[in-house]
């Protein structure tokens, strides 16, 4: 691998995945009200795949069950309304008290937002898969004519 | 209800593909429980509550989408012949395999799906439901003629028939577009009567459409091809129920066209050639099952040929022959089945003898083929009686060529009924006959027996026929099924034709018959979808050539050209030049790295000078108060930087060396491409129109989402159906990199 032959961005790439997990996390909850949402997480998580891919450290490689799931949780959060008689993709909103956080509020788009924030991290996966230098490590591409 | 007995169909396909693991008799015992229940409720109907039930189910408000189910007579009627005859098959589908038939997990299940598919379509009451219902059964039926898919030829007729139905389906729903567009509903019931061309194009369309589904000649070619089938299938599909589709549709729209001249005389040109064209190549075959595929395609264009005159007498008739043709072309099917089984042949040069050594089988088919060629006492007799006299009332030139085709056409049908019944159950070389089971033969026997019933408890058949034909044309409520019309014009008719038709059949079993010829359209059909085949990969390997530079030239020359048309209304005196100062300093920056992109000799420096551009983009998106969109930009840029560092890995560090003309050709492109799309934003923001709607989304994010980040609101709940298109299709790609990724690794290894 090309940058495994550095520590330092070896080194620099393992300490900033947790920092990128939680940025993509917060993004996803922040979305709603701020910059950010389930794409830009799903984004970030896929940078931080990218990166650890590139230094040859450990990755997901669940690539089929992350598309899966998440065009499950999307079609199911579309569909459900459907079961009690409303429109498809109608928003359901919860709203609480959570100790610590205070008065929350949140809704079936949340759940949609995860959805898409899995799919794109499936799309990612898949992409890294795919490429000549893949997780087996040996080239895999053909020559198109 | 009308959900709760489609739910149990779908619960019954489950069930039986579950059990169909094990044995496929016991997945048909089970797969037999969901018509069974249907039957028992449309008699529960039949006998209660005359008003229409009516179920809708709105799927997207606003596009006219909904599944709209309506039970009336007609429906019930339908109802009635679709489940109760396909609970009597998947009785006689547990005779007719052995315990250990293969396909015990599909041939149930498929059925079954079959029986939900045509039960959705003729309850349908929305034209796009009905189409839906139109296409599953085009596919079921595919499945189950495909059914013992070793066999090559088997293979061959039922590509063939799907071809066929499939096609057609497609004019079906071009025609119900139009008929749609004419009428301004999509409620069948709620159509008035069209007129104009296009009624005309309507017409023309959905009769082609009905045409290939009823096996009308000249769409006729699947059929007899279809009898790969299994004959359950056949005596189900082929004779009762998904032929009679097209028929059902002709007669339910029928009203609608009734202004239509073209209606009339396309549909009774169809009728009357399948009539008369399917009775002599019922007397061309020896395969008894041949003989009955085509005295099915005879029948249905009789029932084509009386819908198409459209007469209160001739809908009324339709009704009733709908009804008996039902009743004895499936018990005359089961028995072909049977002896089949029984004796392992279907040729009536090999077969002879059966009235004594299959006796019960012989007694119902001799009901059945008296129903089928309108001899008393039966059902069929009744309806042929009706039809005779609806044509006699008709007048002048119509009178004559309806008339002719008819009774021309009914002699048709004795004279096969009697050569079939004569060359199985007659004198001949006395056939082998295997042990009887009665499972083959108790279904056939009852429908048999109700073709007599038919006409014994002629109140109850006629009130079904009446109801049914009064729904479809409101005069008809005037007729009456007669069990004994005395000595009247039809009456000789009939006797004449019975007598002319008994003669010439009898006359006909006696000759030796060639083997039939293939059939020409089958083998043009053939040829054709071979055809279409091997073109298909030709041309796609001319137009997916797989060069990614000749495809990227392809695309920037196609957005070069459509920007064309928005140079008309360019004004520069709306253009700012810049809102920031920071916008001319990030532009100077973008502009540098993309030139020194083009410059660069190495292959990562050109990746790092893109990536560069894209996080300029990106500063220039903060600069416009656009954070979100300034984010997405960043995060992609970033993952495609480090994409490109891991795709170039294997490859040169630098770039291919290419011939000048080709380095000529790119340049060109490129700079048109750009100066296009820069004139191309330049002018849209030049004139812009209307006022922005920001207001009333954030006021609609607030309020309905319940999130401040417009944006995010947009994309999550105002705008939800089009992110959900857009995740669905990343999926899509992901599946896509996925399998191409596992072919080459496959390809890698060998």
């Amino acid at each position: 691998m090309i940058a495994s032959r550095s520590p330092i961005v070896h080194l620099g790439i393992r300490a900033a995945s947790p920092l990128a997990i939680i940025v993509g996390t917060y993004l996803l909850f922040a979305g709603h009200n701020q910059p950010g949402g389930g794409f830009a997480a799903g984004l970030v998580f896929g940078a931080v795949t990218t990166l650890r891919t590139v230094a040859g450290i450990q990755r997901p490689t669940h690539t089929a069950g992350l598309v899966a799931t998440g065009i499950l949780i999307v079609v199911a959060v579309a569909a459900a309304p459907l079961l009690w008689g409303d429109a498809l993709l109608d928003q359901a909103v919860v709203s609480g008290t959570l100790p610590l956080l205070g008065s929350v509020k949140s809704g079936s788009a949340l759940v949609f937002d995860i959805g898409v924030t899995i799919i794109v991290v499936g799309l990612i996966v898949a992409l890294l898969d795919g490429l000549p230098s893949g997780p087996s490590g040996r080239p895999v591409n053909k020559a198109q004519p | 209800m009308i959900l709760g007995l489609l739910v149990t169909h779908v619960v019954g396909i489950a069930a039986a593909g579950v059990a169909g693991r094990r044995s496929i008799r016991a997945a048909l015992a089970i797969a037999a429980i969901p018509p069974a229940m249907t039957t028992l409720w449309s008699f529960g109907r039949i006998a209660g509550s005359p008003d229409p039930l009516v179920r809708e189910i709105v799927w997207v408000e606003g596009l006219d989408l909904t599944l709209r189910f309506r039970i009336d007579s007609v429906a019930l009627l339908m109802t009635l012949l679709v489940s109760g005859i396909g609970a009597l098959v998947f009785a006689y589908s547990i005779g007719y395999f052995r315990p250990d038939a293969e396909g015990g997990v599909r041939f149930p299940a498929s059925l079954l799906a079959f029986s939900g598919s045509m039960l959705g379509l003729v309850w349908a009451d929305s034209v796009w439901t009905l189409f839906i219902f139109w296409e599953l059964t085009s596919i079921t039926s595919f499945l189950l003629v495909g059914h013992k898919h070793t066999d090559e030829s088997v293979r061959t007729a039922a590509r063939r028939a799907l071809m066929i139905t499939g096609a057609g389906g497609l004019v079906l729903l071009a025609g119900l577009i139009v008929l749609t567009n004419e009428t301004g509903t999509a409620v069948l019931t709620d159509m008035h009567p069209v007129d104009g061309a296009g009624g005309a194009l309507a017409a023309v369309l959905i009769l082609i459409g009905a045409a290939t589904k009823s096996a009308q000649v000249p769409f006729h070619v699947w059929l007899p091809g279809a009898m790969a089938a299994p004959t359950p299938v056949s005596a189900y599909l082929h004779s009762a129920t998904m032929v009679k589709a097209g028929v059902f549709l002709i007669a339910v729209v029928g009203s609608t066209f009734a202004d239509v001249q073209t209606w009339k005389v396309l549909a009774a040109a169809l009728g009357i050639a399948s009539m008369l064209w399917g009775g002599v190549g019922a007397l061309r075959h020896r395969d008894a099952k041949l003989i009955l595929a085509w005295g099915t395609i005879s029948q249905l264009g009789l029932l084509v040929t009386l819908f198409a005159i459209g007469s209160a007498k001739a809908v009324f008739a339709g009704v009733a022959i709908l009804l008996a043709h039902a009743l004895f072309k499936a018990t005359l099917f089961m028995v072909v089945g049977e002896i089949d089984v029984r004796t392992g042949t279907r040729d009536i040069a090999e077969l002879g003898g059966l009235w004594q050594s299959m006796p019960v089988a012989c007694a119902a088919a001799v009901a059945a083929g008296l129903s089928m060629a309108g001899a008393p006492p039966l059902l069929g007799f009744m309806a042929k009686e009706a039809a005779i006299e609806a044509v006699l009332g008709l007048e002048a030139t119509e009178k004559i060529v309806f008339a002719g085709a008819i009774i021309t056409g009914s002699v048709l049908t004795v004279a096969y009924t009697t050569r079939l019944l004569i060359g199985v159950f007659g004198p001949g070389p006395a056939t082998r006959v295997g042990p009887p089971r009665i499972a083959l033969s108790l279904p056939s026997v009852t429908l048999a027996a109700a073709g007599i019933a038919g006409f014994l408890f002629v109140d109850v058949s006629d009130r079904l026929v009446s109801d049914t034909a009064t729904e479809l044309e409101s005069k008809a409520g005037v007729y009456a099924l007669i069990m004994w019309p005395g000595i009247t014009t039809a009456f000789v008719v009939s006797a004449v034709i019975l007598l002319t038709g008994a003669v010439s059949g009898a006359w006909l079993a006696g000759r030796e018959t060639k083997p039939a010829p293939r059939m020409v359209g089958a083998t043009a059909t053939d040829a054709t979808i071979d055809g279409v085949l091997s073109v298909a990969p030709r041309l796609t390997a001319r137009i997916q050539h797989g060069s990614l530079p000749v495809y990227i030239v392809t695309m920037i020359i196609a957005a070069t050209l459509a920007t064309l048309p928005f140079f008309a209304d360019f004004s520069a005196n709306r253009l700012e030049v810049w809102n920031h100062p920071f916008e001319p300093v990030l532009a100077i920056a973008i502009l540098g790295s993309a030139i020194a992109g083009t410059f660069v000799n190495s292959r990562l420096g050109a990746a790092l000078a893109l990536g560069a551009v894209g996080l300029g983009i990106s500063a220039l998106f903060v600069t416009y108060g656009a954070p979100d969109l300034a984010l997405t930009q960043l995060l992609v840029e970033t993952i495609i930087v480090v994409g490109f560092v891991l795709g170039l890995g294997p490859l040169r560090r630098g770039f291919p060396i290419n011939d000048n003309t080709w380095q000529t050709v790119r340049i060109v492109v490129a700079v048109a491409g750009g100066v296009a799309v820069t004139a191309a934003l330049l002018m849209a923001g030049s004139a812009p129109t209307g006022t922005a709607p920001i207001d009333d989304l954030t006021n609609a994010a607030v309020d309905e989402g319940g999130g401040k980040n417009v944006v995010n609101v947009i994309l999550t709940d105002i705008r939800a159906l089009d992110t959900l298109g857009e995740v669905v299709v990343l999926a899509t790609v992901a599946v896509g990199i996925l399998a191409l990724a596992r072919v080459n690794r496959t390809e890698a290894a060998r």
